[in-house]
């Protein structure tokens, strides 16, 4: 008898642990969009290579548990796996570690080559410090505002560095909404392109590209830090790494580095990236009404940053001469979704002029945006920080 | 206009103008390294050794 009973207590403590007995509404519906991500990924191919490795971390992030049971297995659990993992995300370790091996694989020639196509990619920044302020009126703090604006630079890894340093309790929010927008950009920028522009802008035709030789290539990396450092120091961690990871693409003699920085380097980081970013969304800390309306916030700035991009191009084309005007579709590449806003430019345009490639001329203001969304990261943290 | 707005819309005039100026200032300098270090036909080293190897032969 004593045997059945001691048996049905440990019974009764093992259901006590499991996560059927743990699981909240809550926990459901995080599962449930971690497994609508994962189908985005798969059926739509929308960024697979971020949101497979984010809604994978949303599931492991929502399976209940004992919490009081101290199993030292969830993401804000001190000495947990996934906790120690998460440090990356939280101290600002992994953004810089993936703008290294984004500088390896950016060609900055398009950029060099047009060098004008750099104020759109400021232009379109207007989406950040738009968004900063709306997140104010709405009764954000302003260190949680900023944090939230960068959203409109539409780069995960410099929004999750900034918000791990202004507002760390908003990251899963910001992150998770930021990766989201870059996913839907196909989506969200080509309405908003088409309502700006004018059928005869549309057609516009681009002067070809003057080639760039290597040695500015090589120039342009070390000039471009030299110049960081001494005007944004604080946007040092990210466009530091940016350069010297471009550096070892171009100098031509750091071939293996170059190959190792963008490739199993920025997987790892990826995969891990993504994964404590996905798994930071639990329930309790990610289903609020903040988290809303952190997505509204951000879906207005990926609007404001795609309009002000184009309208820039607009304005622009009122001062130069005929042949040197610039498409407008190219304006919205100006936020930072590398090379995914730069091809919604090429496959719009090829609508309208088949014989018309944009893609050439809008990586130019997308490389920009990176680089302005990085320089808007460090006006924001020298401000709120 | 409250205080909260004045400094927000001042932080982003700031924010905005910062940016531009730091574009520009890549501008100059792209344009910069097109006047020092205008595009050459690069030779590749192979072709520059085997041409000195002619030279000399001749």
């Amino acid at each position: 008898m004593n045997t059945l009973l001691s048996l049905t207590d440990n019974l009764r403590t093992f259901w006590s642990y499991t996560g059927f007995y743990n699981a909240e509404i809550g926990h459901i519906i995080m599962i449930l969009i971690g497994l609508v991500f994962i189908y985005l990924a798969i059926t739509k191919e929308y960024e697979p290579l971020l949101l497979i490795p984010i809604g994978f971390g949303i599931l492991i992030g929502n399976i209940p548990f004992n919490e009081a049971a101290n199993l030292q297995v969830g993401i804000y659990e001190e000495g947990s796996v996934f906790n120690i993992l998460y440090q990356g995300v939280v101290k600002g370790w992994y953004p810089p570690l993936i703008f290294l091996g984004i500088g390896a694989m950016t060609d900055f020639s398009a950029l060099i080559a047009n060098p004008k196509l750099i104020l759109i990619g400021a232009a379109a920044q207007f989406g950040i410090f738009g968004a900063y302020i709306i997140a104010l009126q709405m009764g954000f703090a302003p260190n949680e505002a900023g944090a939230i604006g960068i959203i409109g630079g539409a780069d995960g890894p410099t929004a999750i560095f900034l918000t791990s340093k202004l507002a760390p309790h908003l990251l899963g929010a910001v992150a998770i909404s930021a990766y989201s927008y870059m996913a839907l950009v196909p989506v969200i920028q080509p309405p908003f392109m088409r309502l700006l522009t004018t059928p005869q802008e549309r057609v516009i035709k681009m002067k070809t590209p003057r080639v760039v030789s290597q040695t500015e290539k090589i120039m342009f990396p070390i000039m471009g830090l030299l110049m960081t450092a001494f005007l944004v120091p604080s946007g040092l961690a990210l466009l530091g790494m940016l350069f010297f990871g471009n550096l070892l693409k171009e100098s031509g003699v750091t071939r293996r580095l170059a190959e190792t920085a963008r490739g199993p380097l920025v997987d790892t980081i990826t995969i891990l990236l993504g994964l404590t970013v996905g798994a930071s969304t639990q329930a309790t800390t990610f289903l609020r009404v903040e988290s809303v309306k952190i997505f509204a916030i951000g879906a207005l700035s990926f609007v404001i940053a795609t309009c002000t991009g184009i309208l820039f191009v607009k304005l622009m084309n009122l001062f130069l001469k005929k042949g040197d005007k610039i498409n407008p579709l190219v304006g919205n590449a100006g936020v930072s979704a590398v090379p995914d806003a730069a091809r919604i430019s090429q496959t719009t345009g090829l609508e309208y002029d088949p014989s018309n490639y944009l893609l050439m001329h809008a990586m130019g203001p997308n490389v920009a945006g990176v680089i302005g969304s990085a320089v808007a990261a460090g006006i924001m943290l020298g401000f709120l920080y | 206009m409250t205080a909260t707005v004045e400094k927000a819309l001042l932080i982003a005039g700031i924010g905005m103008v910062g940016i531009f100026v730091f574009m520009a200032l890549f501008y100059l300098l792209i344009l910069a390294l097109d006047r020092f270090l205008p595009f050459h036909e690069e030779t590749p080293a192979e072709e520059l050794s085997e041409d000195s190897i002619t030279d000399e032969e001749e």
